[in-house]
């Protein structure tokens, strides 16, 4: 038996997933993290490392990492990539300036082998702004389109207000449930 | 939704098999098969004693250090060796060795970052780092070229060593493509200033109210916004003065030289700065990233209307953390980062307007 299949049995049994949260710095992905349990989001501050959360939801265990997207940090988020099941991609939607940043950070994220099997949620946050572009406008700049190699849905969301932020969780958890867990 | 585990890595090298005793009742069971019994247990309890405090010392970032600079060396020296090896074959197989080896450490060094500091973490990151470059450059000395997968894998492998193949200034190129990004982009209905030189730019608080508001390429001017904003965008900034009312989240500066900016906020998140001072009140924490000369001193700027405003923005007006500044360039842990400092108090401005 491969390592691979292994995994997807022990997976398979524990109904565990691995949940990777990236984008740029101030994109709000700690905020997100915190929003989901309801705790304070007032006293977060930029992330120097990295921050894990395990959470219990529709039956499935989620270890959710939320790692810093600071320019200096970058360069490390690949060492969190390994059995990642879900990528999460958050994305400051009133941050217009830096969207070319962001879209080149995300293609070559979706190049890397050891990403190569996860499904891609976009979190167009900061949806609460009113400056801030829409999904479609994200989808657009990030030319999310073009993507072939993954699964992927692109959300609008706000980690203050809360909104959408299940519906994005939910979609991905089907997703991969639909491509690990029914495998046999 | 439950939050099960936070920041925590469950171990189990304490579940150990329960020692069963063969005591069944009613057996008569010799003296000397009892003791020998109770020895056994105790020194199960031993072991687990031992391997109790083992793993807590496993834990401690010293251990790590250790484990992890003694294997790192022993990487290196059969790196070295692969060098003077004749023998190709036996040469590619120290490499497999070492390729192996090196990620395991990799792997040892991802198991430990739950509870290494992260001055501990970034060292080791960067030697590992190294040792990968030197094995991928050791890869294309001694394969022979048509070993093509190994050669796609050294060239995935980012070369570090100098700097200008470092992650972080390849993306500073960027910056420079993003002024054209930025006018196909921003859209008229903006909330904010950009392209002025010379002028007194004032918002009221019914502008700002909860908006994002967006300050750029401004020259000597002095920006005053006159309300809570929700955020706030200040970039290419020269010799401007900047202050704002309370912002309910975040204010980001980039490229901003030459200024005084006053503000109270939750976060400041400062990049590619020099030569500014800060008066300010930040509730969670300031950090500063590819910054020269930023200083610091608390807000003392008002105006009517201010008090309102605090409230408005939902900011906690006792907590203000405006000299707990993290340098991203700077992640030594206890001390000074050369970057910022604290104004000294004879220094700083009272007069505002
Ligand atoms: N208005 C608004 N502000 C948000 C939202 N989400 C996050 N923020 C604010 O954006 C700022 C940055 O949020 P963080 O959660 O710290 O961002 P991050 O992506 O974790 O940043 P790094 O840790 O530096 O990578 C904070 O001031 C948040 O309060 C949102 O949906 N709406
Ligand atoms: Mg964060």
């Amino acid at each position: 038996m491969g390592l691979l299949t292994i995994l997807k049995k022990m997976k398979h049994k524990e109904r565990e997933m691995r949940l990777l949260m990236l984008g740029l710095d101030n994109a709000g992905k700690t905020t997100i993290l915190k929003k989901f349990n309801g705790e304070d989001v007032s006293t977060i501050s930029p992330t120097l490392g990295f921050n894990i959360k395990t959470l219990e939801h529709k039956g499935f265990k989620l270890n959710i990492w939320d790692v810093g997207g600071q320019k200096s940090l970058r360069s490390y988020w690949r060492n969190y990539f390994e059995s990642t099941d879900g990528l999460v991609w958050v994305v400051d939607s009133a941050d217009r300036l830096r969207l070319e940043d962001c879209r080149q950070e995300l293609s070559s994220l979706l190049l890397e082998e050891r990403l190569g099997g996860a499904t891609l949620l976009v979190f167009a946050n900061k949806q609460d702004l009113p400056g801030s572009l829409s999904k479609d406008a994200i989808r657009e700049a990030l030319a999310l389109d073009n993507i072939k190699t993954h699964h992927w849905c692109i959300i609008g969301c706000s980690a203050v207000t809360g909104e959408n932020l299940l519906a994005g969780v939910d979609w991905l958890l089907d997703d991969i449930a639909a491509r690990v867990f029914t495998a046999d | 939704m439950r939050i099960v585990d936070n920041m925590e890595v469950e171990s189990d090298v304490f579940k150990e098999n329960g020692a069963s005793c063969p005591s069944e009742a009613g057996l008569k069971i010799p003296e000397r098969m009892i003791k020998r019994e109770q020895d056994r247990l105790e020194d199960v309890e031993r072991k687990k004693e031992a391997k109790k405090s083992q793993s807590v010392t496993e834990e401690k970032s010293g251990f790590f250090t250790a484990a992890f600079s003694s294997e790192r060396a022993a990487i290196e020296e059969l790196l070295v060796g692969c060098s003077g090896e004749t023998d190709r074959t036996l040469a590619t197989q120290t490499l497999e060795e070492v390729t192996t080896r090196t990620q395991q450490l990799q792997k040892f060094l991802n198991d430990s970052m739950v509870f290494l500091p992260q001055y501990v973490l970034s060292r080791a990151q960067a030697s590992l780092q190294k040792l990968q470059n030197s094995l991928a450059e050791k890869r294309d000395e001694i394969l022979p070229k048509k070993r093509f997968a190994f050669r796609s894998r050294a060239t995935n492998t980012p070369k570090a060593g100098p700097p200008s193949a470092d992650p972080v200034s390849v993306i500073t190129s960027k910056d420079s493509a993003e002024t054209a990004v930025d006018a196909a982009i921003s859209p008229p209905e903006q909330c904010g200033f950009s392209h002025f030189e010379s002028q007194v730019l004032t918002k009221s608080g019914e502008e700002i109210k909860q908006q994002d508001v967006l300050l750029t390429h401004l020259t000597n001017c002095k920006v005053r916004l006159l309300g809570s904003p929700s955020t706030v965008h200040i970039k290419h900034i020269q010799n401007c003065e900047i202050f704002s009312g309370p912002v309910s989240s975040s204010v980001f500066v980039d490229h901003c030289t030459g200024s005084t900016l006053s503000f109270p906020c939750q976060q400041l998140r400062t990049h590619h700065t020099t030569n500014t001072q800060v008066y300010l009140h930040v509730t969670s924490r300031a950090i500063i990233e590819d910054c020269k000369e930023v200083r610091f001193a608390p807000l003392t700027w008002t105006y009517p209307g201010l008090d309102e405003d605090f409230k408005v923005s939902g900011l906690d007006r006792k907590r203000n953390n405006w000299n707990q500044v993290d340098d991203f360039n700077w992640l030594a842990v206890g001390t000074q980062s050369p970057n910022w400092s604290v104004i000294p108090e004879a220094e700083r401005r009272t007069e505002w307007d």
